[in-house]
Formats: C-alpha cells, structure tokens, sequence
C-alpha cells in the first residue's frame, strides 16, 4: 500500500501520484534508511505526515539546504509556502507552483512574501492542472479533468473553450448579498475543459493549497476561483465600526475544507505578504490591504483620532489583528477615506 | 557601477562609490546601506542621457541613525521601517500600511492650511516614532525611491509623490508658479499642470532619509547650465531647486484650433539647468479643455 502525504489518503501500490492533490505517493513498505550527506551515517527514516505551516523563520534557509536530501525514490522537497511534499528533480511546488530553488524571502518584522511564480508553472490538483502564465497581472488557465470542477465570480473570467460545461453554484442569502455589493451569482465550470482567469490590476497570484479542515477568510472580491472540494459560505462583519471602516462592506468570503484538500487562488493588489501571528499576539493594518486570514484570527477596527487644531483634523483607522493564525496583506490597495 | 581597487601594498583598499546616492563603502555587501541600490549591477544610462533607478533587491535594507529600512516586494513595494528608540518618520496617513501595537502615531501641525486645503493637499501629516516596526505602501505599481539627503541639501517633488522621510528632514511647501486660465463664456477656469504646490525637503544639518514612490519606472538627469528639456508635467517626480520650470505650448503643424482636446496643442512642462530631474514613466493623463488660454504664467510657444 501507499499513501499520500498530503491527505494520508491509502492508494495502490501501483498508483504513483494521489488522486486528490497529486502529491507523489509513498510506499508503506519499510524502506532503507536514507543516506545522511553530513554525517555518512544512516538517518533516521522520516515520517512522511501531514504538518500544518508553522510560523515563518526569519532568514530560512533555502528548501534545499534546509531539507535533508533522501535517497532513491523516496528524495523529497518541502515547499516553504505550502509544505507539501515535491519530488527531489522538481523546480516548483506541484501544489502551490512556489519555487524550490529559490529561499524563502522573510523580512525582519516577520513578513514572509508570497513565492514569485514563474511564468508557465503549472499547479495540480486533482485529475486538473492550473498553469500561471504571465507575472505582472498573471493568469491562471485550468486545464479541468473528467468530474473536477471550479468556482468563481464571472467577471474574472478571461476566456474557456467553448465545450466547458457551465453551471451556477446555489448560494444562500441572494438578497443580503445584492445589498451588500457581493456577487449574487457564483458560477461553475465543470471538465473536462480548460478555462482562465486573470484580474484587472497588477498583482499577485497567491496559489493556497488547502488542508482539510481549515477555515480560511478572505477579503470580498478578492478570490480568484477555487476547487470544488472547497465549501463557500460568507460570514457578516460584526460591529458597526468594522463595516463602516473595516473597508470591506458587510461580508467576508469564507472557504472551508472537509475531508479532502482543495486548492484556493487569490488575487492580490500589488506585492501579497503573509505573516504568523501567536495567540493573543496583534498587529494593526490598514483595513483595505487587508487580503485574508485564519478563522481563528479576529479583526477589530480601531480608530485613532488625528487633530489639526482649528480643521478638527481627521481620523485613521487601522484593523487590530490577534492570533492564533495567519494574516495575509496586499501592498496595494485603496485607502478608504474616514473623515 | 564601479570599484576603484588602488594596488596598495600592506593590503588592497578597495571601495564602491554608489552613482545613485554617492555614498563610498568598502563594496562588501550587495546593497548600498544609504539608497539600497543593488553594488553589482552597472549604471543603466539610455542613449538620450537618462539614467535609469538602480536596480534594487528585495528585501535590501538601508540605514540611517540607528533605525533600519526594509524594502520589500517589487511591484508595489512596501518601506518597512524598524525605528530605533528616538528615532521616527513622518507620511500622509493613507501610505501607512502596518504597524506594531506600540508604535505611537501623532499629528504634525502644518503651516497654510487653508491653502493646502483648497489645494487638494493632506491637511496633516503624520509621524511615528521608535521603537517598533511601522510600514508604508502607495497604491499605484512602481518604484520605492531612496533619497538620501546630505546636510545642506534640499530636494522639491512634486504634490502626492512623497512617502515618507526621517524627523530630521524639514518639509515646506511652495507654489509652483505654473498655471493657465482657459474661458468658456462667463467663466474663467484656472488649470495647475503641475499641480498649485510641490513639496520642499530639506536637511539642515544632520544626513536624512526621503522616501517617494513613483509609478512605473524612474529616470533621473542633470541638465547642465543653460540646457532645457521638456517634459510632461505629470511624470515629474522631482528636481533639485536649482532647476527652473515653466510652460510651454506646442501647436502641430496642420492642427485648427477647433480641434480642441483632440491635439490643437500639446502642454509641456520646461525644465532648465542646471540641476537634477527624475521623471517616473506612468503618468496621469493631463486633460486639456482645449479652450482658449486667456492668461497664463512664464511660458514659451512653439508653431510647427
């Protein structure tokens, strides 16, 4: 038997890749004990499981150093961006496209930037593959296989084949989300076929494999597509403060994963950074660079008045962010105007 | 880029003079410390004489007092600032991105602030002081420019383009001095090509640190004594003080003046040396009523 180390779904010993996320299989079967390059001494056999991204280090190291050479079959990269496994001749995350050869850029405060996909990488999940083509406002074109499917809003759309089945994803709470400026329509494209999407500014392509059971919030209009393994729900905004000055309107997209991964592709404005916050640990961001965080993270709108003496002066408001949990950031974004 | 290797005996001297800032080091690290221009990359210079903004890495970092400056990401980079205890910045509040908690953020009173009010200006500006992180983005795509400022220098940008500068880096404002008036019937309407004010940095006595942010790409010149170019008035980033500008119109050959907006006249911003000039290569687009120009500020007329 095999297993993937991503989903620790059990395969056939025949099959080499999972079905799921494409992540290369390996073997149940006890294998030699790779060869440690450092010490010329066996290594303990690692333990190929599943591990939630852990904080970023500040000035990690890069993949390859980092991660220990195996021998054989059995030689694997860990992507820094979204820890699955690669096999050891790959150049880019099958999962995420992040490049392997390149370190993991993370500025002093704890920033780690979003990888830099190189033109023409192509992502897998499932019986489907994603190729990003471009770098200044890049596209992403789904290459759908039999039974997969994705999920976007319609206007991001950039072209597809004319055979793509399309359909329309039943969505509740049609008319808050009309009031409220959300799509009131989340379509479909089914495979097999291929299809693309690409926003209207320049920006990031940030490609966020998901594990089962996370919870993931994402800024409204921000998401590019999604698998269909993924749920989407929305969750309101509370406090009147935060929806008046949280810079976002009333809604917040809400992914969710079950048993089985899926893969989410954001659009972000500008540079995206990504950062860790521990529990009851805070940082304030300007509410409209927000681009997406954690469930478990809360976002408070604070607002700080500034005075000018006889003008009143104005007021700024920031959005307190306090872990556990990732924070994402786009460096562009439109300021929004409080006073 | 160049190293000036002297072939001293009792060890080699060995320094890099940065062409952007000026600064010598020993050209040990990748970066200059003062500007963040990438050491070894050469000088990029057009045919025409323009030089391009040094190429930058990500996350290169540059110092000054005892606080650092971290740039980060490149197609809208962010200035992350690490300030030290007494060190801080000043910025118009809608660049500031992130911030610690700690990091305590407070208005700075301007002086006109009627004008700047009529003027489209921000009313306040406002400044962070250390310790902690605190971080600063535009919204456009473009380019982070580090201007290093010496004692004594000062330095005039254009309304909008500023990001950021150290406290010890004064900030005053002046009228550009270049305008039309155009009429439609009854009423006058009076147009600000390069916008009613720029802004005026200026160390007096300590080094500091100026951050602007431009759209697209930045080129930088000097003109000499006596030699003129015309450019844009909206791709203007900025210009030593030294440098002289006014109007000029431009009428193409074969264009009627009913044409209006759609080309009976070009605006072009003249800049005369001697002196520094960059100009960033994404623009707003200037629009031209195309009206009759019933008065205007100094300005020059070409007929083709």
């Amino acid at each position: 038997m095999k297993h993937c180390p991503t989903c620790q779904r059990t395969f056939d010993d025949e099959k080499v890749f999972c079905g799921s996320d494409g992540t290369r299989l390996i073997s149940d079967a006890p294998a030699a004990p790779p060869y440690d390059y450092q010490s010329s001494q066996p290594a303990p056999t690692p333990a190929p499981q599943y591990t939630e991204a852990p904080p970023p280090q500040q000035h990690a190291e890069p993949p390859r150093a980092a991660t220990p050479a195996h021998a054989g079959p059995l030689e694997r990269i860990r992507c820094e961006w979204c820890q699955a496994m690669n096999e050891g001749t790959a150049l880019s995350c099958r999962a995420c496209g992040a490049p392997l050869d390149i370190k993991n850029l993370v500025s002093e405060s704890g920033w780690r930037e979003a990888p830099r996909i190189k033109d023409m990488t192509e992502i897998h999940f499932g019986m489907s593959t994603c190729q990003v083509e471009g770098e200044i406002v890049p596209v992403a074109e789904i290459n759908l296989g039999p039974g997969d499917a994705v999920f976007f809003e319609h206007h991001v759309m950039l072209w597809k084949d004319d055979r793509t089945p399309m359909s329309v994803m039943p969505i509740q709470g049609g008319i808050k989300r009309a009031l409220a400026g959300m799509p009131f329509i989340i379509s479909v494209a089914q495979g097999p076929g291929r299809i693309a999407f690409s926003r209207d500014a320049t920006g990031e392509l940030v490609v966020m494999p998901l594990h089962p059971g996370v919870e993931l919030d994402v800024r409204e209009h921000a998401f590019l597509l999604a698998s269909h393994h993924i749920s989407y729900s929305y969750v309101r905004i509370k406090g009147l403060r935060n929806i008046l000055f949280g810079g976002q309107g009333m809604f917040m997209d809400r992914f969710v994963t079950g048993g089985e991964p899926g893969l989410l592709l954001l659009h972000g404005y500008g540079n995206v950074f990504e950062r860790y916050l521990q529990a009851g640990e805070s940082i304030m961001v300007e509410p409209g660079a927000f681009l997406y965080k954690d469930a478990s993270v809360t976002m408070n709108v604070e607002t700080q008045k500034l005075t000018s003496g006889f003008f009143g002066g104005t007021g700024m408001n920031l959005a307190r962010m306090t872990g556990p949990g990732r924070v994402g950031i786009q460096s562009m974004y439109v300021h929004h105007h409080t006073d | 880029m160049t190293y000036n290797q002297a072939a001293q005996h009792g060890g080699p001297a060995r320094t890099h003079t940065c062409p952007w800032c000026g600064l010598v080091t020993d050209g040990t690290s990748l970066n200059c410390p003062a500007c963040g221009a990438s050491i070894d990359v050469g000088s990029i210079v057009t045919d025409s004489g323009w030089t391009e903004l040094p190429g930058r890495r990500d996350m290169a970092k540059l110092q000054f007092g005892n606080s650092f400056c971290q740039i980060e990401g490149t197609y809208v980079p962010v200035a992350d600032f690490n300030l030290a205890q007494g060190d801080g910045v000043y910025f118009a509040h809608h660049v500031l991105l992130w911030k610690d908690p700690q990091v305590d953020v407070t208005a700075m009173s301007l002086k006109g602030a009627w004008k700047r009010l009529f003027a489209g200006l921000p009313l306040i500006m406002t400044q962070a002081v250390g310790p902690g992180h605190v971080a600063f983005s535009q919204d456009s795509a473009g380019e982070v420019i580090a201007l290093p400022l010496q004692p004594g220098q000062a330095v005039d940008v254009r309304e909008h383009i500023f990001m950021v500068a150290t406290l010890n880096i004064t900030y005053d404002w002046f009228s550009t001095g270049v305008w039309f008036n155009t009429r439609n019937g009854d009423e006058t309407e009076t147009h600000y090509p390069l916008g009613q004010f720029m802004d005026r940095f200026f160390a007096p006595q300590t080094p500091g640190l100026l951050l602007l942010h431009a759209a697209g790409n930045v080129f930088v010149r000097q003109i000499p004594a006596g030699h003129t170019i015309l450019v844009k008035p909206t791709a203007l980033l900025f210009k030593d003080p030294s440098v002289q500008m006014q109007l000029h119109f431009e009428h193409p050959a074969g264009a009627r003046s009913s044409w209006r907006s759609w080309g009976e006249r070009y605006l072009w911003l003249r800049l005369f040396g001697p002196g520094r000039v960059a100009v960033q290569s994404a623009y707003a687009h200037l629009h031209d009523n195309g009206r009759n120009i019933t008065r205007h500020s100094n300005a020059t007329r070409q007929q083709w």
